[in-house]
């Protein structure tokens, strides 16, 4: 029963992961950048449902549309305004340019919100269903259904519309896309903009399941890239396939070693998996692994 | 791999003029003498991230491989200085010895499977080599744990310690700075440029590459190793989050960045510039005092990439912007 109710827990927490890592994944997996403010932007978004709910009263999963708006401005406008002047350099340059934006907004969030720790407790938190002795709360339901729905929607698409093509075909073969009329400078930034969003969503199912400060970006920009190295760059289910098998991972984790591995256990993972596997469970030749 | 920006070729190593060196010599030798304790530490501390981005420089300057999280050899060795010190009562040299052994022999074995990765696959795999690590450190035993552990005491005038510790960091600075400018102009320094360049044509015109690279990473370890171990021995406290602490991974490529990758000097110049204007955050801004960081560094990124260093034949406003134009999209 135990194994059970750990796997049931590795598999909503796995989903949210997914959620986590998408965005990454394909700023990753498109633009061959790695967005190190990735998980702050996570934070912006729990913030921006939690002024919502704290002055407006307004439910926690409503106000998913609104921190993924905020978000995707923020990321908009950076890729189109400060990313896109270096993107052509080497890799290391647009590592540490996110890096010292993720400096940047993480003081800004200090000054706004302090470091105190906070929580989103909406009236029904606390309450669950009980299976037999298996105990799941509604929240986790909820956040597992969303992550679910966000995750579908996003492969939706990338996969069904004109624009989600257009990116998808960047990311294969960046001058091959502009030579089929691909506006590039248009797409970077809609691409880190639709990035950020989904971060901004993941951001309110974060807020829901944990307690948040402006400094816990940098631990859900290491689970992205767990994930992601994980499932596969730039793929919609290999992030979900990374996602699930890290939260079921860890959780399982805990019968084995004591629970102070389990942040450590998500790297061991991914140190074997780069090593026999750097392209990922589900991964293929992508823009980046080409071109790195 | 993209090559880095920056100087590079035969000439890269511009000596300063003798007279100059000397003089800073001199300088660097008096200074403590004069200035404060205050001064003091934070000279000290200047030299340590110095040494720290130099040997950074090796690896990710010289050959290419962005090793984003080549601080876990700053954690083990102030872990095992530390250790051998307090387990087995080893005096600081020996003690810095067995840290030195212990980073080399890491380097090597993690070396082999992780150098076959390339770019950002493996800038992650050193993260997670980081992380993986100190969550070892964090749960074993005998390092003490998440507790931390603490040096011996170190008896003696606190004035003359502080002298001491400035003197150990500033040798520690100089063997970085000798041992990459020795580097450099042997077999082992053209092979590294020439990996970062193109690795396959380095290859295919008999560069070891593997070996090389593998030897790179082992210096660059052996270098972050004794700045961690002397770092334990200074604080006389350390515990996994701080000496295991991404920060100072990051601070070390900006430094580098900043100053000038594939540069001999460069990474000192970026870890004075860096310590100079966090001191002045610090003081002047508190509050926005890493916002104030950030804000450098993306200028720094957009308008020199190439560090510092390329500025050298002079600044104009032009060849900013020729900067920006050469990798906007």
């Amino acid at each position: 029963m135990l194994i059970l109710q750990l796997i049931i827990n590795g598999i909503l927490v796995g989903a949210l992961y997914a959620c986590v890592a998408l965005g990454f994944s394909i700023m990753w997996g498109v633009m061959n950048l790695i967005n190190l403010a990735h998980g702050t932007l996570i934070m912006v978004g729990a913030y921006v449902a939690l002024l919502l709910f704290t002055f407006g009263g307004l439910d926690p999963f409503l106000a998913i549309p609104v921190s993924a708006a905020v978000t995707f401005a923020i990321g908009y406008l950076l890729q189109r305004w400060v990313i896109n002047l270096v993107i052509r350099g080497s890799v290391f340059l647009t590592l540490i340019l996110t890096f010292g934006f993720d400096l940047l907004l993480v003081n800004i969030l200090l000054v706004l919100f302090t470091a105190d720790t906070r929580s989103l407790t909406p009236h029904y938190s606390g309450l669950g269903i009980t299976v037999a002795d298996l105990v799941i709360p509604y929240i986790r339901i909820g956040v597992f259904a969303v992550a679910v729905a966000l995750t579908y929607l996003l492969h939706v698409f990338l996969t069904r519309t004109r624009l989600g093509n257009a990116i998808r075909s960047t990311s294969f073969d960046r001058e091959a896309a502009e030579l089929v009329g691909v506006d590039v400078t248009r797409i970077f930034p809609l691409t880190f903009g639709i990035g950020a969003a989904m971060a901004g969503a993941a951001g309110v199912l974060v807020a829901l399941t944990y307690s948040f400060s402006p400094v816990l970006g940098g631990a859900f920009t290491m689970k992205a890239f767990v994930v992601v190295v994980l499932g596969g760059l730039g793929s919609v289910p290999g992030a979900v396939l990374g996602g699930l098998t890290l939260g079921i991972v860890e959780h399982l984790s805990t019968l084995v070693v004591p629970p102070g591995y389990q942040e450590g256990i998500g790297f061991i993972v991914l140190l074997v998996v780069l090593i026999l596997r750097p392209a990922g469970f589900l991964g293929k030749p992508f823009y980046a692994e080409v071109k790195a | 791999m993209t090559p880095l920006r920056g100087s590079d070729g035969p000439g890269v190593l511009t000596v300063p003029p003798m007279a100059l060196a000397v003089l800073a010599g001199v300088i660097l030798l008096l200074a403590p003498f004069v200035i404060g304790n205050y001064w003091i530490r934070v000279v000290t501390t200047m030299f340590m991230f110095g040494a720290l981005a130099s040997a950074t420089n090796i690896i990710a300057g010289y050959t290419g491989y962005p090793a984003f999280g080549n601080v876990v050899f700053f954690g083990l060795g102030a872990y095992a200085t530390a250790l051998a010190m307090t387990k087995f009562r080893t005096s600081f040299w020996t003690s810095l010895a067995v840290g030195i052994v212990i980073c080399c022999l890491y380097a090597a074995v993690i070396g082999f499977p992780l150098l076959r990765l390339r770019g950002h696959y493996f800038a992650i795999a050193t993260l997670g080599m980081n992380e993986a690590t100190r969550a070892i450190v964090e749960n074993v035993g005998f390092t003490g744990g998440g507790m931390g552990l603490s040096l011996p005491v170190q008896r003696g005038d606190v004035q003359l310690l502080n002298l001491y510790f400035y003197f150990v960091m500033l040798g520690l600075l100089l063997s970085a700075v000798v041992i990459t400018s020795c580097v450099i102009s042997t077999r082992l320094g053209y092979g590294c440029r020439a990996i970062r360049f193109d690795e396959e044509a380095a290859a295919s015109c008999g560069v070891p590459t593997t070996r090389y690279k593998v030897t790179a990473w082992m210096l660059s370890a052996a270098l972050t190793g004794m700045a961690g171990a002397a770092y334990a021995n200074w604080v006389g406290y350390i515990e996994p989050a701080a000496v295991f602490d991404m920060s100072i991974a990051v601070k070390m490529f900006v430094m580098m960045i900043l100053g000038g990758a594939g540069t001999v000097f460069g990474p000192l110049l970026g870890a004075l510039l860096v310590e100079l204007v966090g001191l002045v955050a610090w003081t002047q801004l508190l509050n926005y005092h890493t916002a104030t960081l950030g804000v450098i560094i993306i200028a720094v990124v957009i308008f020199v990439p190439g560090g510092l260093m390329s500025l050298r034949r002079g600044l104009t406003v032009r060849r900013l912007l020729d900067n920006v134009r050469a990798s906007r999209l």
